[in-house]
């Protein structure tokens, strides 16, 4: 129980992280990107979309995780749900 | 207009009916629209923009035809996924949930590693030689995932209920990850899904069955993304020979999911592998010659 209640903050920790980057991607160009960012390259223009679209989509795949995690106490044999990606 | 030359619409009908059928076929769409082009003395470069542009209504196509194919099973698993997320719990019965989440697993590495590799990828490897190379290792991959494959247990469970059986997590997430290979021009997305599958112990039937349902979010969702490229400047020119090949696409890979779900009932990939590692072979001699 306990092990589940901090692998359910984690996930939130992450997927909010993840939907702030996911927004940093749309809202800066590739040149403004922190520089240990995936798609950072000095002096672009190109704002990186799809690297956007798959940080929110990840953020939202850990609030999932978080979601199962925190239920209400599972039935005997039900699945375990996804692990973090 | 130069574009409209290029990209002609006899070729683009031909492209579009090769794309449908080696989309779904483990033997490397990317690979063989690499191949062809050379074969035939076409200038056409797999990284020219007007292509990739030309590539994604034929993916864009292909996934809907998909969509399509399994739409009952799209229908079970979206509510699947809908109740286990009500009830905050996957049901031990609740095979579509199970399914449509091993699903979700398996795309985010595909996506990530997609997004990340995609463009490295085919820039070092876009030369027909290369592709000629992977197209004979893929044969070699597919012969020994047949070799190496787990015997799949004779159940009498719903197709996709022995899916959701055999298929762990991490299982899940590692042959999405593979899924990247199909990044490499030569080396085939259902190929390596298919694969993996025999290796976790599915049939060859559920095997094709997992890596088509697999496979449907990321061709849709990469040809959507690109769509814009299609509508825009990019299109100009390309629009009529890309709807055309889109049709053809769509029309193959209809008849090659369908032939296929069919095939695998009784047969396995090792044809594939041959004919991958004969036809790579003699490209790659043909080409360095």
């Amino acid at each position: 129980m306990q092990n589940d209640r901090l692998l359910a903050a984690a996930a939130v920790v992450v997927g909010i992280v993840l939907i702030v980057v996911g927004i940093v991607y749309f809202a800066e160009p590739a040149k403004s990107l922190p520089s240990f960012f995936p798609g950072h390259q000095a002096g672009s223009a190109h704002h990186h979309v799809k690297h956007g679209i798959a940080a929110v989509c990840v953020g939202l795949a850990a609030f999932v995780l978080a979601w199962f995690r925190t239920g209400p106490k599972r039935g005997a044999g039900a699945t375990s749900p996804p692990p973090a990606p | 207009m130069i574009l409209a030359a290029l990209i002609s619409y006899p070729r683009a009908i031909v492209l579009g009916l090769l794309q449908g059928v080696s989309e779904l076929f483990p033997v490397s769409s990317l690979g063989h629209s690499v191949i062809l082009p050379k074969l035939l003395g076409w200038n056409i470069h797999q990284n020219d923009s007007y292509f990739i542009t030309f590539l994604v209504a034929t993916h864009l196509a292909t996934a809907l035809v998909l969509v399509w194919f399994f739409r009952r099973d799209w229908a079970a698993i979206l509510r699947g996924l809908g109740r286990s997320l009500r009830d905050r719990e996957i049901a031990p019965d609740d095979h579509h949930a199970k399914l449509g989440w091993l699903l979700v697993v398996g795309t985010i590495p595909a996506g990530l590693l997609g997004l990340l590799l995609e463009h490295k990828l085919r820039s070092v490897f876009a030369s027909p030689t290369s592709a000629a190379i992977f197209l004979t290792l893929n044969g070699l991959l597919l012969f020994g995932a047949e070799q190496l494959r787990r015997r799949a247990p004779q159940v009498d469970e719903e197709d996709d209920a022995r899916i959701a059986a055999h298929v762990s997590w991490g299982k899940a997430f590692a042959v999405g990850a593979v899924q990247a290979v199909a990044l490499i021009p030569g080396f085939s997305r259902s190929g390596a899904t298919m694969g993996g599958g025999l290796l976790m112990g599915l049939s060859n039937k559920d095997a094709a069955r997992f890596a088509f349902l697999l496979a449907t979010p990321i061709i849709g969702a990469a040809a959507l993304l690109k769509l814009p490229q299609l509508a825009g400047h990019q299109g100009d020119g390309v629009r009529g020979p890309a709807l055309a090949g889109a049709v053809c696409s769509a029309l193959t890979a209809y008849l090659a999911v369908r032939f296929l779900m069919r095939y695998f009932e009784t047969r396995t990939l090792t044809p594939f592998a041959v004919y991958c590692f004969v036809a790579g072979l003699a490209c790659t001699i043909g080409f360095a010659v």
